[in-house]
């Protein structure tokens, strides 16, 4: 009898953990919670790397800027206007040592043809020097920018820049 | 005894997925409820018929402008209710937003063109304000005074405009302006640049001319 009523609650309280389960896989699955639908920049590739461990290794990171958007370089021209700037989270068993960014093109808004940007537009490579623990890791980079096109500018974002590093 | 500490060790674990489940359910039903509310004020670009630059529809045209109370560079709440009986453009604007650095000229040009009519433009700074961090929060009102300073603004700034952005529509792109006319009512909106000559002239349906 006791055994019954243990499995009871065993059971019970397997179904509950499986609804709640469900219920915050639900929300964090709604199509509205997502915020990558008409993004201004996207990462294109690599997906996985193997780099030597505890060696700074260079690894190109590929971007594309969404086409008619840019987004500021890594050295804007004016002090308020913000930089894309590529960075690591700690505590993920790889650290980023340096990033090197590509010079921006210029780029005058139609209205103002006289002030000059440094800009992204298109493709774009960021070199970063990654050094590596020991082990599979999987990085979730950030890339921070803050893209607008000839009339409008959108809020500074960051999106998540996903890399399997594999430190041998 | 052991199978009582059982039983209640289950009890309270039940009870914390419970309390976890209805603080997840309530965090998502608020955001639904503030996306909802957004959508219902988010306006949309229109292809011009003739061919032209795509017109910016808002569906706060004809509607009340929704109320606000936000701090100006001084410190001082400014409320937009304090001016009614005004016709008001409301510019949400940022100091990281180029096109919006190039409409600032027109729009202190044609605030003083207008002042004596009863006119006043509003400049709403969307720059993030952390209220948690004083030191930091210090330094972003810093920034927005340095900006508007550069810019020469000499019409009112406020800031903290991304706390209204809700009933505003979202405000996802800058420069985005409301037109209010002096009964408080939206009368035109604007997203991105067009022209100064537009905006006179909905500054002009603002004045009721």
């Amino acid at each position: 009898m006791r055994a019954v009523r243990i499995a009871g609650i065993q059971i019970a309280t397997a179904v509950l953990l499986g609804a709640a389960a469900l219920l915050a896989w639900g929300q964090v699955n709604d199509p509205a919670h997502s915020i990558l639908k008409g993004a201004a920049v996207e990462y294109l590739f690599p997906e996985q790397v193997a780099v030597a461990v505890g060696k700074p290794s260079l690894v190109t990171l590929h971007f594309r800027v969404a086409p008619g958007l840019h987004i500021n370089s890594h050295t804007p021209k004016d002090e308020f206007l913000i930089p894309t700037v590529f960075s690591i989270p700690d505590g993920t068993g790889v650290r980023l040592e340096e990033a090197s960014y590509p010079v921006g093109t210029e780029f005058a808004l139609p209205l103002d043809p006289t002030t000059k940007l440094s800009v992204y537009t298109g493709e774009f490579v960021i070199q970063a020097r990654l050094v590596a623990e020991q082990g599979n890791h999987l990085v979730e980079a950030k890339l921070h920018f803050q893209a607008c096109d000839k009339n409008v500018c959108m809020p500074p974002k960051t999106i998540p820049v996903a890399i399997d590093v594999i430190g041998k | 005894m052991k199978r009582n500490t059982l039983v209640i060790s289950i009890v309270l674990f039940i009870l914390a997925v419970f309390a976890w489940a209805g603080w997840a359910n309530w965090e998502y039903r608020k955001q639904a409820v503030e996306r909802q509310l957004a959508s219902v004020a988010h306006g949309v670009l229109v292809p011009d018929a003739a061919g032209g630059e795509a017109q910016y529809i808002s569906p706060l045209k004809g509607k009340p402008a929704p109320e606000f109370a936000l701090e100006d560079l001084s410190g001082k709440k400014v409320s937009l209710a304090s001016y009614k009986g005004k016709a008001v453009l409301i510019n949400f604007w940022a100091t990281w937003c180029g096109p919006c650095k190039i409409e600032t000229p027109w729009l202190i040009e044609l605030r003083n063109q207008y002042a004596a009519q009863g006119f006043e433009v509003l400049g709403v700074s969307t720059d993030d304000i952390d209220h948690d961090d004083k030191q930091m929060m210090s330094s972003e009102k810093k920034d927005i005074a340095k900006s508007a300073q550069q810019l020469g603004i000499d019409y009112p700034v406020l800031i903290d405009g991304a706390s209204v952005s809700t009933p505003y529509g979202g405000l996802d792109e800058m420069p985005t302006s409301f037109f209010v006319d002096r009964k408080g009512m939206v009368v035109a909106a604007q997203q991105g640049i067009t022209s100064k000559e537009d905006i006179e002239a909905n500054i002009k349906k603002a004045l009721g001319e």
